[in-house]
């Protein structure tokens, strides 16, 4: 299917050496369209299918993607047909869709770049982290090794295609020649199917964001998954009552917390022996083989020992830079040897004396809904952006489920518009799905305020709590 | 009461209490409109089993059933037992 694809790339119009964008639709056609632009050693942008078109557009004309490829099922299922959309895509909204030639990005300077890949959609723009095929070898040949992948293993791909993880359960895998088992994107939250899928695919590994595990304890129904033996809670903090319940409902499974970053990849790992490790917070343990951590002050100075501070890592996984250099600036930061910068993860961390490291929380307004970043200074700001809005307050609050969930709180110039449905329409056209506030107040007067003047924040989130 | 209006009144009272329901369109796109996000959704499948007596464990749960009133409206009528198109009050 792959090669198939590949002469269709050809002949699709994309010239020789420009950069194509997938549509990143969970199918064995695009893993295959994908294979054909590793096999074509084309430089490709993985966008996000949660993405609004209007973003869409505008992020394939940051990355000069000319072209939009989506892989289709042919010849009853077996073949795939590679159709080549144009990049301006129409999002009813009336604003320019593709930003102009000279808003592009300068080209990378790393000529090997294979995967594109986006953050997760934090401020504006998701960022896009080019990863070279060098990285992208030496994370496949790690992952492989570390979770014993090899050929004839089955592992369940839960995330969407566009996602690091899946450079592990998809990529590593098929380099190795396991198989891969993808699950239906349109059933994901089907926690029956879910539980179905990996006893009747006999699942040996799986890597996933704590939420899958609670769909799987929620449906287990007292019958352990016994055939699992690696399993990867990744992406965001597990719930601590979740974790309790891993080691019976995965019975053989060896069970590790990974911490990493789409920049950077896998960068922590700790893992998880017995029940009694899980009572207080889950370490993210210790920096893999070949990563190096730093533990930083506010005034970026280097701190020893046991400390908390802001983690900075460099790993061997890890790209140049964001493919515009300009976001590259304070992110990508050259500390003591200087060999390789660092990325400023933007994570607080507490590191022990034996050298364990636990994550504390966020430096800034970053939250994560359902393994997502979601920058909630960002939702606000498109909130404001309407005329009848005079304060807007975006929080996350606690969720059993979801982790974090987007509560926003807006105060309009007069009553009765905009109601929610039109401020939702703005966020759908701006901000990706996950950013999209869960819950919407309208109220007609100020937001409560702290002393300082500044919205109190944790007051709105009480006041939802308080409100169950 | 008719279908329709049952489950807009339910997903207005549920999900968007600052809007009238005749304020919702048949076809507003509930999903991409992050009204019902993939968490919430089970929630409405519950109350869809509970009003209409829809066997959900003997029916396929996809994403695109419930995108719309109009879509939920459509499923409602293809699941649900013959007999209870009223379904039970409250």
């Amino acid at each position: 299917m792959a090669v198939a694809a590949r002469s269709q790339i050809e002949s699709s119009g994309c010239a020789g050496s420009s950069r194509i964008a997938v549509r990143a639709e969970k199918s064995a056609q695009t893993i295959a369209l994908i294979v054909a632009c590793m096999m074509a050693r084309r430089s490709f942008l993985l966008p996000s299918t949660a993405l609004g078109a209007g973003s869409l557009g505008a992020l394939l004309g940051r990355a000069d993607c000319q072209r939009l490829l989506s892989a289709v099922p042919a010849d009853g299922g077996a073949g795939i047909r590679v159709e080549a959309g144009d990049v301006r895509l129409d999002a009813d909204s009336g604003e320019p869709q593709v930003v102009a030639p000279a808003g592009r990005l300068a080209a990378m300077v790393e000529a090997d770049v294979s995967f594109m890949l986006t953050t997760s959609g934090s401020t504006g723009l998701p960022k896009i982290v080019p990863l070279s095929a060098g990285a992208v070898d030496r994370f496949t040949d790690w992952a492989a090794a570390r979770f014993r992948i090899s050929s004839g293993t089955r592992v369940l791909s839960y995330a969407p295609l566009s996602f690091d993880l899946c450079l592990l359960d998809i990529w590593a895998t098929l380099k190795v020649g396991g198989t891969v088992v993808l699950v239906d994107e349109e059933r994901a939250t089907d926690g029956r199917y879910l539980a179905e899928l990996v006893r009747a695919e006999r699942i040996q590994v799986v890597q996933s964001v704590p939420m899958f595990y609670g769909l799987l304890a929620n449906a287990y129904g007292g019958q352990p998954f016994a055939g699992v033996e690696q399993l990867i809670v990744t992406g965001d903090k597990a719930p601590t009552q979740l974790l309790g319940q891993l080691p019976s409902l995965f019975p053989n499974a060896r069970i590790y917390n990974v911490y990493g970053s789409t920049e950077t990849n896998d960068s922590f790992l700790h893992e998880v022996v017995g029940v009694a490790d899980i009572a207080v917070d889950l370490p993210i343990g210790r920096p893999i083989d070949g990563v190096d951590a730093l533990v930083v002050d506010v005034d970026d100075a280097v701190l020893d020992g046991p400390a908390e501070g802001e983690l900075l890592v460099r790993t061997p996984f890890q790209t140049a830079g964001y493919l515009d250099p300009a976001a590259s600036v304070g992110k990508f930061v050259a500390i003591g040897d200087g060999k390789q910068p660092y990325f400023r993860t933007g994570d607080l961390v507490r590191r022990d004396a034996h050298g364990v490291y636990t994550l504390l929380g966020r430096r800034d307004f970053q939250v994560k809904v359902r393994g997502t970043r979601v920058n909630l200074a960002e939702v606000e700001h498109v909130i404001l952006g309407h005329s009848a809005v005079l304060e807007a307050a975006v929080v996350g609050v606690p969720d059993e489920i979801t982790g974090t969930r987007i509560h926003a709180v807006v105060r309009r110039s007069a009553p009765g518009s905009p109601n929610s449905l039109i401020l939702r329409e703005r966020c759908r056209l701006q901000l990706p799905r996950a950013a999209i506030p869960t819950t919407i107040d309208l109220v007609d007067t100020p937001l409560p305020a702290t002393a300082t003047g500044k919205v109190d924040r944790q007051a709105l989130i009480r006041a939802v709590l308080d409100r169950r | 009461m008719d279908h329709k209006q049952a489950i807009k009144e339910y997903i207005v009272t549920e999900f968007i209490p600052d809007i009238q329901v005749s304020e919702l369109d048949d076809d507003y796109d509930l999903i991409a409109g992050g009204v019902i996000d993939s968490i919430s959704l089970l929630r409405v499948i519950t109350w869809l089993e509970n009003r209409f007596d829809i066997p959900v464990d003997e029916v396929e749960i996809a994403e695109k059933n419930f995108t719309s009133v109009t879509a939920i409206c459509e499923f409602v009528h293809l699941t649900a037992p013959h007999g209870t198109s009223a379904g039970n009050p409250g």
